[in-house]
C-alpha cells in the first residue's frame, strides 16, 4: 500500500498547489509538495519516501513550472528543490524509523509487562497456597482458572494428568516436575506467546516440586512425631509398670514365704491368704487395664455391637465394684424406660465399672456413689457422680490422658479414665466431666431406633 | 463336695496353673487328669472320657474353640472354657460350637467349683423335681407357677417361659440364642432386644430390688444365669 500513499500524496499535493497557483509564487508552491513528502516519510519506508521526493519534483515541474507540461529540469532552483526533497525524505524518514521502532519495543515492552504481571499473581498465589500446606493436585487446577486477562476471559488451565487435552486456541506445555504429571495450557491471543507459557510452566512446576517435597517431610515428621508419643508412653508404661507392680509383687511374696513357716495361727495364714488373693487381683486388673489402653491406642478396640440394656451393664459394673470395695453404697436412679442403645455390653460394663470403681474411690465412707440418667437431645445419657473432693480446675482437661493422677493418687493405675474414654468413643459415645454437683462423668450414646417390640 | 469322685480333664498350658486347678478339684471330691495341648486333649478325651472338662482358650498347638468342635463330633460331655478379659470373641465362639459355659481368669475357686457343679448336674438330669428353688425363688415347672419367699409372682406368658429355660439350667449360663430359640422359636436368633426387655420385666417383678439383681444375672453379650443371690 506504500505505493499507493506515494500516488495519493503527490496527487493532493498537486491538487492543492492547482488551487493555489496564481496566488502565491512557484517557490512557495514547493513547500506544500514537501510537505506531502512529508507525510508519507513518517508513515512509510525510506524507498517509498525517495519515491514520493522524486515524484513530486516531476509533478512540481511538469505541472507548474514554464514550460509547462513538459518535463524539463533545467532550472538550478529545481536540482536544489530535488536535493531538499531527498534530504528531507531521507533525514525524515530516519527519524521517522527511529520513532516507529521505540513505539514498537514499548508496546512490546508493555505487553511483556502485563503477561509478567498475570503470570507473577498466578505464582504467588500458587505459592501462598503451596506455603500454607494445600494439596496441590487439588489446588492448582482451581487457582489457575481463576486468572483471567484485565478483560476477564480465562486465561490459564492446569490438568494433573499425563496426557494433555488442549483445544486450538491454546498452547499446550507439560509441567517438568519430578513428582507429578501435568499440562499448563496458555490461551493464545490474550497477549501470550508460547515462550511465556513454558516460562510458566517451569515456575508452576518448581512449585510443585516444593510441594510434593513438603507433603513428604509433613509425611515423615506425623510418623516421626507418632513414634516419639509412642517413645513417650513406652516408657510412660515402663515406669508405671516397674512401680506398680513392684509393691504387689512384694506384698504376695512376703505373705507367701510367712505361709511356709510353721506355726501360724488361723487366724495369720487367713491373713497372708487374703493379702495374696487381693494382691494378685490388683496385678490382674493392671494387666487387663494395660492390655485394654494398648488395644485403644492401637485402634484395635473392635466393638461387638449388640442391643444394650444400660441397667443391665451398669448393675453389673455396679456389682463388680461392690464386691471388691466392701460394699461401698451405690445408688443407681436409671429411669425404668431407658431405652437401648446399641454398643458391645462387656467394653461399656468396663467403663461403668471404672467410673464407679473411681467414684468409690474418691467417696467419703458410706456416701452413696450416684448413677442417673436419662434422654433428650437424641442421645441416652448415664451420670456417675460422686460427692467426694472435686477435681482441681488445672487437673480437668488431663483427667482422660493415660498415666494421669488426679486428686489424691489412690491405688489405681492412673488408667482408669483414659480406658473409659477409649471405649466410649469406640462405641459412638462421648463422655464429659461437670463439676457443677459434686463430681459427675457423664456418658451418652445415639439414641438408636428402638427395634420392634417382640410378638 | 463331688458326690461319686467324678473326674474332670483340665486343659491348660501353664503347669502352674494344672498344679493349682489339680489341688483344688482334687481336694473338693473329684478326680482330676491334665493335658497341656491340644492333642494331648483330645488323646485324653477319646482314651477316658471325662464327666467334664476345663479348657484354656490358649493352647500352644492351637485354640480351645478348636478342642470343643472337636469333641462336640461325638462327646456331649461337658466343657467350661477359661477366657481371659479381651478374649471376648474366642469366648463367644468356643460357646458357639458347643462349651457350655465359661469363668474369667483370674477367678475364685468357689466360682469355678459352683461353675463344675452346675455343667455336672445338667448332664446328671435333675428333671426328677418339677418345682426348681434357687434362693428364695420357687419356680413350678408343670404348674407355671413363681413364688418368692411364699409370694406368688404373676409372670407373663413369655416371662414365664425365658424364667423356666433359665431354672432348668440353674447357675449355668444360658447363651442368648438358647433363651430366644426356646421361647420364641428358631429364626429369632437375633433379636436380643425382645430379651433386654423381658428380662428386665422379669427382674421388676422377681428381684428384691431390681436396680441390683440378684437372681437373674447378665453376662454382657453372652447370655444370662440364674443365680443363687450371694447372702
Amino acid at each position: 500500500m506504500s505505493a499507493f500513499d506515494a500516488v495519493a500524496a503527490i496527487a493532493v499535493a498537486t491538487a492543492a498547489v492547482a488551487a493555489l497557483d496564481g496566488l502565491t509564487s512557484a517557490a512557495n508552491l514547493r513547500v506544500i509538495y514537501l510537505l506531502a513528502v512529508l507525510f508519507v516519510t513518517i508513515r512509510r519506508d525510506e524507498a517509498t519516501a525517495i519515491a514520493t521526493a522524486v515524484g513530486s519534483v516531476l509533478a512540481l515541474n511538469y505541472f507548474f513550472i514554464e514550460p509547462r507540461h513538459q518535463l524539463r529540469i533545467s532550472h538550478s532552483e529545481d536540482v536544489v528543490a530535488l536535493a531538499v526533497f531527498l534530504v528531507a525524505a531521507l533525514v525524515v524518514g530516519r527519524l521517522a524509523a527511529t520513532a516507529r521502532d521505540r513505539a514498537d519495543e514499548a508496546e512490546s515492552r508493555e505487553r511483556l509487562a502485563r503477561v509478567r504481571e498475570q503470570e507473577a499473581r498466578l505464582i504467588a498465589r500458587v505459592a501462598a497456597e503451596v506455603l500454607g500446606g494445600a494439596s496441590i493436585d487439588e489446588r492448582l487446577p482451581a487457582i489457575a482458572a481463576e486468572s483471567t486477562d484485565e478483560d476477564g476471559r480465562p486465561l490459564v488451565r492446569v490438568e494433573m494428568r499425563s496426557v494433555p487435552v488442549e483445544s486450538q486456541d491454546e498452547y499446550a506445555v507439560r509441567l517438568p516436575t519430578g513428582s507429578r504429571s501435568g499440562w499448563v495450557y496458555v490461551r493464545r491471543n490474550l497477549g501470550w506467546e508460547r515462550a511465556d507459557a513454558e516460562r510458566l510452566a517451569v515456575a508452576l512446576a518448581r512449585l510443585i516440586d516444593v510441594a510434593a517435597e513438603r507433603e513428604r517431610l509433613a509425611v515423615q515428621s506425623a510418623q516421626a512425631d507418632a513414634a516419639r508419643h509412642a517413645d513417650v508412653l513406652k516408657t510412660a508404661v515402663l515406669h508405671a509398670v516397674s512401680h506398680d507392680f513392684r509393691s504387689p509383687l512384694t506384698a504376695i511374696t512376703t505373705a507367701a514365704s510367712g505361709l511356709s513357716e510353721g506355726g501360724l495361727s488361723e487366724q495369720d495364714r487367713a491373713d497372708l491368704v487374703s493379702v495374696i488373693e487381693t494382691e494378685s487381683q490388683r496385678l490382674a486388673r493392671m494387666v487387663t487395664d494395660l492390655l485394654d489402653l494398648s488395644r485403644i491406642q492401637a485402634g484395635a478396640v473392635d466393638p461387638r455391637e449388640d442391643w444394650v440394656d444400660l441397667h443391665d451393664v451398669v448393675a453389673g459394673a455396679a456389682a463388680q465394684v461392690r464386691t471388691a470395695n466392701g460394699d461401698h453404697p451405690v445408688a443407681i436412679e436409671l429411669p425404668v424406660d431407658l431405652p437401648l442403645v446399641q454398643a458391645d455390653p462387656s467394653q461399656l460394663e468396663r467403663v461403668f465399672s471404672n467410673l464407679i470403681e473411681n467414684a468409690v474411690r474418691f467417696s467419703p465412707p458410706g456416701v452413696p456413689v450416684r448413677v442417673s440418667g436419662g434422654t433428650g437431645a437424641g442421645r441416652v445419657t448415664v451420670r456417675v457422680t460422686d460427692r467426694g473432693r472435686g477435681i482441681p480446675a488445672a487437673q480437668r482437661a488431663q483427667v482422660f490422658e493415660p498415666f494421669f493422677r488426679g486428686r489424691d493418687s489412690g491405688p489405681g493405675s492412673g488408667l482408669g479414665l483414659a480406658i473409659v474414654r477409649g471405649f466410649v468413643e469406640a462405641n459412638h459415645g462421648r463422655i464429659q466431666l461437670s463439676t457443677s454437683d459434686g463430681t459427675s462423668f457423664a456418658v451418652s450414646f445415639p439414641a438408636a431406633r428402638q427395634p420392634a417390640p417382640s410378638a | 463336695m463331688s458326690k461319686g469322685g467324678e473326674h474332670v480333664l483340665v486343659v491348660d498350658d501353664e503347669p502352674q496353673i494344672l498344679r493349682a486347678l489339680g489341688v483344688i478339684l482334687r481336694n473338693a471330691g473329684y478326680a482330676v487328669a491334665t493335658a497341656a495341648t491340644k492333642s494331648e486333649a483330645l488323646d485324653a478325651v477319646s482314651v477316658r472320657p471325662p464327666d467334664a472338662m476345663v479348657l484354656d482358650l490358649v493352647l500352644p498347638d492351637g485354640s480351645g474353640v478348636d478342642v470343643t468342635s472337636e469333641v462336640r463330633t461325638w462327646s456331649q460331655l461337658p466343657i467350661i472354657v477359661l477366657s481371659a478379659v479381651g478374649d471376648e470373641r474366642e469366648k463367644v465362639r468356643a460357646l458357639d460350637v458347643g462349651a457350655d459355659d465359661y469363668i474369667t481368669k483370674p477367678f475364685g475357686t468357689e466360682e469355678l467349683l459352683a461353675r463344675l457343679r452346675a455343667v455336672l448336674r445338667r448332664a446328671g438330669d435333675e428333671r426328677d423335681d418339677p418345682v426348681v428353688k434357687v434362693g428364695g425363688l420357687e419356680i413350678d415347672l408343670t404348674d407355671r407357677r413363681v413364688s418368692r419367699d411364699g409370694e406368688e409372682i404373676h409372670l407373663t406368658p413369655i416371662e414365664f417361659d425365658i424364667l423356666r429355660e433359665l431354672a432348668q439350667h440353674a447357675g449355668k449360663l444360658v447363651t442368648q440364642r438358647q433363651l430366644l430359640q426356646a421361647v420364641w422359636g428358631p429364626g429369632y436368633d437375633l433379636e436380643t432386644h425382645y430379651l433386654r426387655v423381658h428380662v428386665a420385666h422379669i427382674r421388676a417383678k422377681v428381684e428384691p430390688d431390681p436396680s441390683h439383681p440378684s437372681y437373674v444375672i447378665t453376662e454382657p453379650g453372652v447370655g444370662y444365669r440364674l443365680h443363687e443371690p450371694a447372702s
